[in-house]
């Protein structure tokens, strides 16, 4: 059977235009804003995600990774104990001051490792030397992403922490804190000197399960053994870490009044167009039921042009959303878009514009075959 | 001779507000195979309301439309089942979709009726062969005549050979010249396909094709020793 949605469509090409541009904007809209907001996510937690650590031993209430609070070193040894815990080690992380060649003084989250390789943290050295050398001596390694506050570092320059000389040794990629403050990799007991009140003490008790161990089972038996503090899987961390975040800074509000607005953008534009093509074209739909036609024929028609609206107009938003993405990173801004995101936003979209095309079905379901008679 | 489509004594009221308004009072008009039946009255004589009952558009207050000698209720289906099968309509304004071919434009109406595929393509090409236009199959309203769009509208309403096609003003809205032509045309398809054609009309040339003239005024049919 001939579409008559789509021929109409194509037979009206600046509302069908329009109707693209509006869909276009809002799918960009949501996908560019939350795909933001997702990389921003990204960031809190990953570290804990890279990190080879599939249980974590906090202070009670620490809110995110950033934010350690100071425990007992000794509870390492505690949890060294606990069946199917292959190895249990302590790790700080702590902002720090650290001074530029310049004069100024900065801050830097500093990372304190007694391995960093085991840890896989850094997981990405790609200049010098990793995780490994990281307790020969004062030495670090540094982000790549601290050259923008810290201004450019080579290999074998020097860096003074809180007082003391650390050479850096190491350049890391992707180590980007949620906060964008420098990423800054050392060992355990430099971190450990540096703070007068981590003395004797750690910020978190890092575990790794040993093979054919649950990591949920494992901490399920970590838990009694620490009644003062918080012992969390490494997904329970990464999603207690994001949702301070987002509760705390307004960012889940924020996203959810860009997605509501997004969607009331692009309801708005295709409920318009479709009523305004309806009552347009209300003749026609006259005509339609005068040859026979049901109002379920005339609702095809509509729905069939919603749908074509939000196919056509998602690939274009997607296709505007993933060619803006090198744009935002040269402005150090990642648009995190995952096929699983784009499939919601693609569902999300055709219910909008579907949606939308019922507004019009109200007015088609009253109009009148009989008005095919008025000249 | 068959009576393709009967009223029996239908009457409409309309209400608007507080009045009631009789349009019909009692009519009885009925149109057999192969016939033509002008319909002529004033502007408010209730000509084209009727025209619209006996197309099972709209429902009479009380009287019967039969179609085929049966029937028809007045639940929605019921009078969309007739639409589809029994009653071919031409407009006025010829009501064709603009975004469509000529040929699309009678697909489509065949598919409302439940002809696909092939056989629909088939019954297009034959229609629009009948009505002349054989060459203008891929042209779009905006590219025919006014003439044309009549033909391509008459073409729509034989389109899956109904029993009767009812006609509104099918030549008011074209020259003189043209309006000859299209009349012939409809008495030769009434013929040549055995088909009850009734036409609201004020165009007097559209007795010369008429077969009877039914009178109408105040919601009354005439004698038709008057009307004619």
């Amino acid at each position: 059977m001939v579409s008559l949605a789509r021929k109409n469509l194509l037979h009206d090409r600046i509302r069908f235009a329009i109707t693209l541009a509006g869909v276009a904007f809002a799918v960009t809209l949501v996908l560019v804003q939350v795909g933001l907001f997702l990389g921003l996510l990204g960031k809190a937690t990953v570290t804990i995600e890279r990190s080879n650590a599939d249980i974590w031993i906090v202070g009670r209430n620490t809110p995110n990774i950033d934010f350690g609070r100071p425990i007992p070193e000794t509870l390492v040894l505690r949890a060294r104990g606990v069946e199917g815990v292959e190895r249990a080690e302590n790790a700080i992380v702590q902002f720090l001051t650290i001074q530029l060649p310049n004069g100024a003084t900065e801050n830097a989250l500093v990372y304190g490792l007694e391995d960093g390789t085991f840890w896989n943290l850094p997981w990405n050295v790609e200049a010098g030397r990793g995780g490994g050398d990281l307790n020969r001596g004062f030495n670090l390694v540094m982000d790549r992403s601290a050259s923008r506050r810290f201004g450019g570092f080579e290999i074998g320059d020097y860096r003074e922490i809180s007082g003391r000389g650390f050479r850096i040794i190491g350049r890391s990629a992707q180590a980007e804190s949620f906060t964008t403050t420098p990423i800054v990799f050392m060992g355990f007991a430099n971190a450990q000197s540096l703070i007068e009140q981590l003395r004797e003490r750690t910020t978190y008790v890092l575990v790794k399960v040993a093979p054919g161990h649950n990591p949920e089972e494992v901490a399920a038996r970590l838990r009694p053994l620490f009644p003062f503090n918080d012992v969390h899987t490494r997904e329970q961390w990464a999603a207690h870490s994001r949702a301070y975040w987002i509760k705390s800074t307004g960012l889940g509000m924020s996203m959810g009044v860009t997605v509501f607005l997004g969607i009331l953008v692009g309801v708005v534009i295709v409920a318009q167009t479709l009523y305004t093509s309806a009552v347009e074209n209300i003749r026609q739909f006259g005509t339609v039921k005068a040859i026979g036609g049901s109002n379920w024929d005339i609702y095809k028609i509509l729905g069939e042009q919603a749908l074509i609206a939000a196919v056509f107009g998602f690939l274009l938003g997607a296709g505007a959303s993933y060619a803006v993405r090198p744009a935002m990173a040269s402005l150090h801004l990642t648009v995190l878009l995952t096929p699983q995101f784009s499939g919601v936003v693609f569902v999300g979209t055709v219910t909008m514009c579907l949606a939308a095309a019922l507004f019009s079905f109200r007015r088609v379901a009253l109009i009148d075959p009989a008005l095919v008679f008025r000249g | 001779m068959k009576k393709v489509l009967e009223a029996r004594v239908i009457r409409k009221t309309f209400e608007e507000g507080s009045q009631r308004v009789e349009v019909l009072r009692g009519v009885s008009l009925d149109v057999t195979a192969g016939e033509i039946v002008s319909l002529e009255g004033p502007s408010g004589s209730g000509k084209t309301t009727l025209l619209s009952i006996m197309g099972c558009i709209l429902t009479p207050s009380a009287g019967e439309v039969h179609i085929g000698g049966r029937a028809i209720s007045g639940n929605d289906k019921a009078l969309r089942d007739a639409r589809r099968k029994s009653i071919g309509f031409v407009f006025q304004q010829f009501n064709l979709f603009p975004a469509l071919t000529a040929r699309e434009n009678i697909i489509y109406a065949l598919g409302i009726k439940g002809h696909k595929g092939a056989k629909a393509l088939i019954e297009a090409d034959r229609v629009l062969d009948a009505v002349g236009l054989s060459d203008r199959k891929n042209f779009l309203p905006r590219d025919l005549s006014g003439g044309q769009k009549q033909r391509v509208a008459i073409a729509r309403a034989l389109a899956g050979s109904p029993d009767v096609i009812l006609a509104d003003e099918p030549t008011a809205n074209l020259d003189s010249a043209v309006g000859v032509q299209i009349l012939d045309l409809f008495r030769d398809l009434a013929k040549s396909e055995n088909k009850g054609l009734i036409i609201v009309t004020h165009d007097p040339k559209v007795r010369r094709v008429a077969d009877r003239v039914a009178g109408i005024a105040d919601g009354l049919i005439l004698p038709e020793a008057h009307a004619a």
